[in-house]
C-alpha cells in the first residue's frame, strides 16, 4: 500500500457531472440497456443490492412484502374482472356480505397484524443503538452543509480525532456509529447499500448505528431536500477491510506530505485558507470543507465530479454554475495559471 | 345495563368506540414521548410506562367491549339482517346498532394494534 | 302513494313562476354575484379543474428535466418552484377544493334540500379560493414562486436567506384557503346534519352525504393545525420570533407535526369524497342497491378517526423513539382495514348486480386496480424498517401518486364522466371516455410503475437532475414517455368536456336509470327541487314510484315561494322530521366584497404594506358586520308558515336546534383545534428542553389569574344577560351586557399585563415567544368577543334582538362558552404551569 491517504479498494463509482450540459432532450440509447438491467444492475446507491446489516434485513422484508402483495393484488384485480362482467344469474346479497367480511375486514386484520408483529420484532434489533453505549468503536460524526457533509471519525481507542468531508470510509464488520448534525437546514443522511436514512436537524443530534458486511464502494445521497442544489450533494462511501481501514486512519491523522509544495502560497495568498483548513499549513478555516487529503478523495464538490486537477481548476472558477446556490465565491478573476497551480497542488494533497 | 337505555336515540353513541381508539392512542403516544424526553428526571424505568400503557389499553378494551355489547343489543342481537332500509325509527335504530358494532370491532383490532409494540420494544431506543 | 291536490295546473304553472324568479340568476356582470349552489359549484369545480390543468403543465415540465440524466432543461431553482407548486397546487387548489364543489353543487339535490343552508358563505369560500389561489399560482409567472416543498420545513422555508417571499406567498395564499375550506365544511356539516328531506333518516341518507359528513368533521380537525402552524411560521418570517429556531431554543420538527397533522388526514380527506363518487356510481351500474351499507359508514367514520393517529409516519427519519415510531406504524396499519372494506363493498355490490361497464365504471374499476397498488405500498412504507429505506425516494412519488391518482383522480373522471348530464343535460362522449381512459391507464403505470425501482435503487425526491451512470436514467426515460401518455388522456377528457354540445338533443333526465334523488334536477332550473318531498327509501328514485312526477307538479314540501324568499327545510338529526321553514341568504356582492377584501390583507401582508393591511382588514370586518347585519337573524314577518301538505312550520328558530347555533358550534371546534395546536406546541417546548424558560422571567401568576377572574366574570355577566332577556327584561340585559363588555376589556388589559409587566421580549427566546402568542391568541379571540357583545347590544337597541328573537345573543354566548375555555387553559398554562415545574 502506497503512503498516501488513498483506498485499497477500486471501482464502482463515476461520478457525473462530467456530461453536464453534454445532454439535451434527444440522442439516447435505451433498448440495448434494458434486459441486463432488469436482472438487477442496481449500481452503487441501491437499497436492492445490500452490503450492510440493516439493508439486508430490509431488502429481505421488501420481497417478501413484494410477493405477497402482488398475490394480493392480482386476487383483488382477477375478483374486480369477474364482478365487471355481464352476468344473468347475479350472486346472492348474503355471499356478496360474507366476501365483504371475510374479503374486506378478516383477512386484512389477521395479515396485517402478522406483519406489524414480525416488524416490531425486528425494529430493535436493527437499529439498536443502547446496548452498545459501552463498547468501544468508531464514531463518526457528519455535519449537514448546504450542500456538502462535515465528516469528523472519533477512533474508538481514544486517539485523536480526525477532520475530513465528502467521503465516508468505514470498517467491514464493525458497528460504526454516526452523530448527525446539522449547521443550517434539515438534511438527511442515507447509504442505501448500508442501511436506511436519517434525518440531521439544527439543534438536535441523531444516531445511526450501521454495519457493513462486504467491502465495496458505495454512494450517499442527501435525502432531506435542503435548498436549491440539493440533487448535488452526495458522498462517496468505502468500506474496507478493518486492517486497511485502521492504516488508512492513522494515515489521515497526519498531514499531507505535499502541505509545502509550490501551490502552497498561492492557495495561502488568494485567502483560501480564510474558509479551508489544510493540516500542517497556515489554513486553518473552519467554513468550507476541510481539505488536508482531497487529493486522495474519490469525488469532488460532495460527490459530483471526478477528482482531478481539471475539475479542481473548473469548480474553483465557477463553484456557481456547478451547483447553484453553494456558499463558496467564484475565484474565475484570478489568473489562470494561479488556479492551476492551486488546482495542481490540491490533487496533490494525499 | 339498566342505566342505558335500549332505544339510544343520539348520533353521538357511534363514535363511542373510535373515540376510545383515540384517546387510547394519544394517552400512549403522549406518554411515552413524556417519559422518553424527560426520562432522565423520572423516579421510575421503561417497565412502568409498559404497564401503564397496558393499563390504558385493558381500560379501553374495556370499554369497547362495552359499547359493543350496547350495540349488539341495539341491533336485536343479530336477529335482523341488514340492510336496515326501511322508513321506520325500527330499522334506523338497528343500523344504529349495526354500524356501532361494526366500528367497535374496528377499534377494538385498532387497540390491538396500537398497543403490541409494548411486547417488543423495551427502551426508548432511537 | 297520491297526495291530495293542492292547486290547480293553473295554479301550479303561477306557483313554478314565482319560485323561479326567486331562484332566479341575475344577469350580466351581476352573474357572478350569484351565490346558487349550482353556479357556486360549478365555479369551483371548474377553477379547482383549471389549477390542476396547470399544476399537470408543471409535472410535464419536472418530467422533461428528468427524462434524461444531467439535463439542462429546466434551472435548479426552476425545478424546485415547479415542484413545489405542483404539490401545493394539486393537494390544495384541486384535490380538497373538486370536492367542496362537488359537495356545493350535489348535496342540496341529493339531499332534496333546496340549498345548503348558508349559500353566501360557500360564495365567500369560493371567491377566498380563486383569489388566493390565483395569488399562489401566479406567482411562478414572476419567478417569485415558493420553492421550499410543498411542506415547507423550517429552516429551510423561514431562513430568508434561502427562501425569498415565496415562502410568504405560499403561507399567507393558503391560509386564506384554509378559511375557505373551513367555511365549506362548516357548510357541508349543517347542510347533511339539518337539510335533509323529510323521512330521510340517517339510515336512508345517500352515501356520498355520509362520506362529506365524515370529511368535513376531518377538515375541521385537520386544518387548523395547520392554520396554527401558519402562525407560529408568519411570526417567524415576519418578525423574527423563534419558534423553529434551533439557537434560541425553538425547533423545526414541532412545524413537521403540526403539518403533518394536517397532512396525514389530508390525504383521507382527499380520497374518501372520491369514493363517495364511487359509492354513488357502483349501484347505478350494478343495478341494485349497495351490499354493505353499514360497512361503508364503519369504513368511512373508521378511517376518519384513524386517519388522525398517522401522522409520524412522515417523520419515521427524524430520529424520535422507536416506540412513538410503533405507535404511528400500528395506526397506519390499522387504516388499511376500512379502506380494504370500501373496495370489497365495490366488489360484493358488483357481484350481486348486473354491471353494465360503462365509462363511469370503466374509470372506477379502474382507479381501483391503481390504487390497490397504492394501497400496498402504503402497507410496506407504513413498516418503520421498510420506510428508512424508502422515505424521501421516488419509491413514495410512486405510492402517493398510485394512491392519489387511483384513489381520487380516476374516481373523479368517473365522476365528470357519470355527473355531466346534470351540468348540461347531455351525456359526454362514450368514445372519447373510453379513448381518455385506456390512454390514461396505460400512461399512468407506464410513467409511475417505474418509480418504485427508482426509488429503491436508490434515486431520492426532488432532485431536479441525476447522474448518467447510476442505473436511473432509463427508468426515467420510460416515466416521461408515460406522463405524456397520460397527459394525452386527461386532454381528451378536457376536449370532451369543452367541444360544444348545443347542436346535440337535449338528453333526458335521469339518463342512467339512476336511483338517488340528485337526477329529478333539472339543470335548466336554479332551485334544486320543485317541490321538497318525503323520502321513504335509500333509492328513492328506483322505489318511490312516480315520485318525479310529483315533485315536479309541486306536490310535496314548499312548491311556492309567496313572501318572495328562497326558503328550505330544516329536519331532524335522525329521522328528518321537519322542525323549521329556513329563509337562505340571496344574490349579494357582500361575499365578493369581504372575500376580496379579506384576499387583500393577505396580499398586502406579504408584501409588509402594514397601512394597506389595516385599511383592508377594517374594510373586510365592516363588510362582514354588514353582511350578518342586513342578512342574518331577520325577524320574520309572521311567525309560522304553512309549508305544504298541511304543515305549519316556524320560521325563526334560536339555540341548538338552529342552524346558525350549529354553525358557530363547529367554527369553535375547529378554533379550539388551533388553539389546542398551540398549547401542545408550549409543552413540546417543554418536552425538548431541561428547562425551556431557560431562566428567563415568564408572566407571573397574578395578572394572569386577574385576567381569567375577569372573562369568567364577563362570561357570567352574558349568561345572566341572556336570563334576563329570557325574562323580557331588555334594559336589564342591555345593562348585564354592558358590564360585561368592560369586563372583557379589562380581562384583556390583564391578561396583556402579565407578559408586558415582566419584560418578555419574544425575539430572545422561545419561551417568551410561546407564551406571547398564546396571550394574543387569546386577547384577539376576547376582541371578536367584544364586538360580539356591541353587536347584540345595538341589535337590541334597535329592535332587532328581542326575547323572542334571540338567535344573535345565543350564539354569541355560546361562543363565550369556548371563549371562557381558551381563557381557563391560556392563564392556567402561562401563569400555572410554571408554578409546577
Amino acid at each position: 500500500m502506497r503512503a498516501d491517504c488513498r483506498a485499497s479498494v477500486d471501482g464502482g463509482i463515476v461520478p457525473f457531472m462530467r456530461h453536464r450540459n453534454a445532454h439535451r432532450l434527444g440522442g439516447f440509447a435505451v433498448p440495448a440497456l434494458l434486459p441486463s438491467c432488469l436482472a438487477g444492475c442496481s449500481g452503487i446507491q441501491s437499497a436492492l443490492e445490500p452490503a450492510g446489516e440493516e439493508a439486508a434485513s430490509v431488502f429481505n422484508l421488501f420481497w417478501f412484502m413484494f410477493s405477497g402483495g402482488a398475490i394480493i393484488w392480482l386476487g383483488v384485480v382477477a375478483l374486480v374482472m369477474y364482478a365487471s362482467r355481464a352476468r344473468q344469474n347475479p350472486h346472492s346479497e348474503r355471499a356478496s356480505g360474507l366476501l365483504i367480511l371475510w374479503g374486506g375486514a378478516i383477512f386484512p386484520s389477521a395479515v396485517l397484524a402478522l406483519l406489524l408483529g414480525f416488524t416490531f420484532w425486528l425494529m430493535p434489533g436493527i437499529r439498536p443503538w443502547t446496548a452498545l453505549a459501552d463498547a468501544p468503536q468508531l464514531r463518526i460524526e457528519v455535519v449537514g452543509e448546504q450542500f456538502w457533509w462535515r465528516v469528523t471519525y472519533f477512533p474508538g481507542d481514544g486517539s485523536d480525532a480526525v477532520v475530513s468531508a465528502n467521503e465516508i470510509r468505514l470498517p467491514v464488520g464493525q458497528r460504526v456509529e454516526f452523530t448527525l448534525k446539522s449547521n443550517d437546514v434539515i438534511h438527511s443522511f442515507w447509504i442505501p447499500s448500508l442501511g436506511g436514512k436519517m434525518d440531521m436537524i439544527p439543534g438536535r443530534t441523531n444516531r445511526l448505528s450501521l454495519l457493513a458486511t462486504k467491502p465495496g464502494i458505495f454512494r450517499g445521497p442527501c435525502a432531506e431536500y435542503c435548498g436549491t442544489s440539493h440533487a448535488l450533494m452526495a458522498f462517496s462511501v468505502v468500506a474496507m477491510e478493518p486492517m486497511a481501514f485502521g492504516k488508512w486512519l492513522s494515515r489521515c491523522a497526519k498531514s499531507s506530505e505535499n502541505v509545502a509544495a509550490a501551490g502552497s502560497d498561492a492557495f495561502l495568498a488568494n485567502g483560501c485558507g480564510a474558509c479551508h483548513t489544510i493540516k500542517g499549513t497556515e489554513a486553518t478555516g473552519v467554513i468550507g470543507p476541510d481539505l488536508s487529503h482531497v487529493g486522495s478523495r474519490r469525488t469532488l464538490g460532495a460527490g459530483i465530479l471526478p477528482n482531478n486537477e481539471a475539475t479542481i481548476a473548473r469548480f474553483i472558477t465557477e463553484p456557481d454554475r456547478i451547483k447553484p446556490g453553494v456558499q463558496m465565491p467564484a475565484f474565475g478573476m484570478l489568473p489562470h495559471q494561479d488556479i492551476e497551480t492551486i488546482a495542481a497542488y490540491l490533487k496533490g494533497l494525499k | 345495563m339498566r342505566f342505558v337505555p335500549k332505544q339510544i336515540e343520539s348520533l353521538w353513541t357511534l363514535f363511542t368506540a373510535p373515540v376510545v381508539w383515540a384517546v387510547h392512542f394519544l394517552a400512549s403516544y403522549l406518554s411515552a414521548a413524556v417519559f422518553c424526553a424527560k426520562q432522565e428526571q423520572l423516579a421510575f424505568g421503561f417497565d412502568m410506562l409498559r404497564l401503564a400503557i397496558a393499563t390504558f389499553t385493558s381500560v379501553a378494551l374495556a370499554m369497547i367491549v362495552l359499547s359493543a355489547w350496547l350495540a349488539w343489543r341495539q341491533w336485536g342481537f343479530g336477529a335482523h339482517d341488514p340492510p336496515h332500509d326501511d322508513p321506520t325509527g325500527h330499522d334506523r335504530r338497528l343500523f344504529q346498532g349495526f354500524a356501532t358494532l361494526l366500528l367497535s370491532g374496528l377499534s377494538f383490532v385498532a387497540v390491538i394494534y396500537v398497543a403490541m409494540p409494548l411486547l417488543f420494544v423495551t427502551e426508548c431506543w432511537r | 302513494m297520491t297526495r291530495p291536490e293542492t292547486a290547480s295546473v293553473k295554479g301550479r304553472q303561477a306557483q313554478a313562476e314565482r319560485l323561479r324568479a326567486v331562484w332566479d340568476n341575475p344577469s350580466g356582470w351581476r352573474y357572478w354575484t350569484s351565490v346558487n349552489n349550482f353556479q357556486i359549484g360549478l365555479w369551483y369545480g371548474s377553477a379547482a379543474f383549471a389549477f390542476m390543468l396547470f399544476a399537470g403543465v408543471l409535472a410535464l415540465l419536472m418530467r422533461m428535466q428528468l427524462a434524461l440524466p444531467e439535463n439542462n432543461f429546466l434551472s435548479a431553482d426552476l425545478f424546485n418552484q415547479a415542484f413545489t407548486l405542483h404539490g401545493t397546487v394539486m393537494m390544495f387548489l384541486f384535490a380538497v377544493p373538486i370536492f367542496e364543489a362537488i359537495a356545493i353543487f350535489l348535496l342540496p339535490p341529493m339531499l332534496g334540500a333546496r340549498e345548503l343552508p348558508f349559500p353566501r358563505l360557500s360564495a365567500f369560500g369560493f371567491w377566498s379560493f380563486l383569489i388566493g389561489g390565483v395569488f399562489v399560482c401566479g406567482s411562478i409567472f414572476f419567478n417569485a414562486a415558493p420553492s421550499s416543498g410543498w411542506f415547507m420545513y423550517p429552516p429551510l422555508a423561514t431562513d430568508k436567506d434561502f427562501s425569498g417571499i415565496g415562502a410568504d406567498i405560499w403561507l399567507l395564499g393558503l391560509s386564506f384557503i384554509e378559511i375557505a375550506s373551513i367555511a365549506a365544511a362548516i357548510e357541508i356539516i349543517v347542510g347533511v346534519m339539518k337539510c335533509r328531506a323529510p323521512g330521510m333518516r340517517i339510515n336512508m341518507m345517500p352515501l356520498f352525504a355520509w362520506y362529506l359528513l365524515i370529511v368535513a368533521g376531518m377538515i375541521l380537525f385537520a386544518f387548523p393545525p395547520l392554520i396554527a402552524g401558519d402562525l407560529l411560521f408568519e411570526m417567524q418570517r415576519m418578525f423574527d420570533w423563534p419558534f423553529f429556531d434551533a439557537q434560541r431554543g425553538g425547533d423545526p420538527l414541532l412545524w413537521q407535526h403540526l403539518f403533518w397533522i394536517f397532512g396525514h388526514p389530508e390525504v383521507y380527506i382527499i380520497f374518501l369524497p372520491a369514493i363517495a363518487l364511487m359509492a354513488m356510481i357502483v349501484p347505478t351500474f350494478a343495478q341494485r342497491p349497495i351490499v354493505g351499507y353499514s360497512w361503508i359508514v364503519l369504513a368511512a367514520v373508521g378511517t376518519g378517526f384513524l386517519s388522525f393517529g398517522l401522522w409520524v409516519h412522515h417523520m419515521f427519519t427524524t430520529g424520535l423513539p422507536q416506540i412513538s415510531l410503533a405507535f404511528f406504524s400500528a395506526a397506519s396499519e390499522a387504516v388499511a382495514i376500512p379502506t380494504g372494506v370500501q373496495i370489497f363493498v365495490f366488489i360484493a355490490t358488483m357481484l350481486a348486480g348486473k354491471v353494465i361497464l360503462s365509462v363511469p365504471m370503466l374509470f372506477g374499476t379502474g382507479g381501483i386496480a391503481i390504487f390497490v397498488i397504492g394501497g400496498l405500498t402504503g402497507v410496506m412504507v407504513a413498516l418503520a424498517p421498510f420506510d428508512w429505506q424508502a422515505h424521501d425516494t421516488y419509491f413514495i412519488v410512486a405510492h402517493l401518486h398510485y394512491v392519489l391518482i387511483g384513489g381520487m383522480l380516476f374516481p373523479v373522471i368517473a365522476g365528470i364522466y357519470y355527473y355531466y348530464p346534470l351540468v348540461d343535460a347531455r351525456k359526454l362522449s362514450d368514445h372519447l371516455g373510453r379513448l381518455a381512459f385506456w390512454q390514461m391507464f396505460i400512461g399512468f403505470n407506464v410513467a409511475f410503475f417505474p418509480m418504485h425501482l427508482a426509488g429503491l435503487r436508490g434515486m431520492p425526491r426532488r432532485v431536479f437532475t441525476y447522474p448518467a451512470d447510476i442505473g436511473w436514467h432509463w427508468l426515467n426515460l420510460i416515466s416521461t414517455v408515460g406522463a405524456f401518455i397520460f397527459a394525452a388522456g386527461v386532454l381528451v377528457v378536457v376536449i370532451d368536456v369543452l367541444r360544444p354540445k348545443h347542436h346535440a338533443p337535449r338528453g333526458e333526465t335521469n339518463p342512467w336509470n339512476a336511483g338517488t334523488l340528485e337526477w329529478i334536477s333539472e339543470p335548466e332550473e336554479n332551485w334544486g327541487v320543485r317541490s321538497i318531498p318525503i323520502i321513504t327509501s335509500r333509492y328513492p328514485l328506483w322505489d318511490q314510484k312516480n315520485l318525479a312526477s310529483e315533485i315536479n307538479e309541486g306536490r310535496f314540501y314548499l312548491p311556492d315561494a309567496q313572501e318572495g324568499y328562497r326558503e328550505t327545510l330544516v329536519t331532524s338529526v335522525l329521522d328528518a322530521e321537519p322542525l323549521q321553514c329556513l329563509r337562505v341568504g340571496g344574490t349579494s356582492y357582500v361575499t365578493i366584497v369581504s372575500a376580496a377584501s379579506l384576499g387583500a390583507v393577505f396580499i398586502a401582508l406579504t408584501f409588509h404594506w402594514w397601512i394597506t393591511a389595516l385599511i383592508c382588514g377594517v374594510v373586510t370586518c365592516a363588510a362582514i358586520i354588514y353582511w350578518l347585519w342586513t342578512g342574518t337573524a331577520e325577524i320574520p314577518e309572521k311567525p309560522r308558515k304553512d309549508v305544504g301538505l298541511g304543515l305549519i312550520l316556524p320560521l325563526y328558530v334560536s339555540g341548538p336546534s338552529s342552524v346558525g347555533w350549529w354553525a358557530m358550534f363547529i367554527t369553535m371546534v375547529g378554533d379550539g383545534t388551533a388553539f389546542a395546536s398551540l398549547v401542545f406546541g408550549y409543552f413540546f417546548y417543554w418536552t425538548i428542553h431541561d428547562d425551556f424558560t431557560a431562566g428567563l422571567a415568564g408572566p407571573g401568576s397574578f395578572w394572569p389569574m386577574v385576567a381569567l377572574a375577569l372573562f369568567l366574570a364577563a362570561w357570567l355577566a352574558l349568561l345572566t344577560a341572556r336570563t334576563l332577556n329570557d325574562r323580557g327584561q331588555p334594559f336589564a340585559m342591555r345593562l348585564s351586557l354592558m358590564a360585561a363588555l368592560f369586563l372583557t376589556a379589562g380581562g384583556s388589559a390583564a391578561g396583556f399585563m402579565g407578559p408586558w409587566s415582566h419584560a418578555m421580549a419574544p425575539t430572545a427566546h422561545i419561551y417568551p415567544a410561546i407564551v406571547w402568542i398564546l396571550v394574543i391568541w387569546m386577547l384577539a379571540h376576547a376582541a371578536v368577543g367584544l364586538m360580539m357583545q356591541v353587536y347584540c347590544l345595538a341589535r337590541s337597541l334597535t329592535g332587532r334582538l328581542t326575547d323572542e328573537y334571540d338567535m344573535d345573543l345565543r350564539n354569541v354566548v355560546l361562543y363565550w362558552h369556548f371563549l371562557s375555555i381558551t381563557a381557563v387553559v391560556t392563564f392556567a398554562v402561562i401563569g400555572l404551569f410554571p408554578l409546577a415545574i
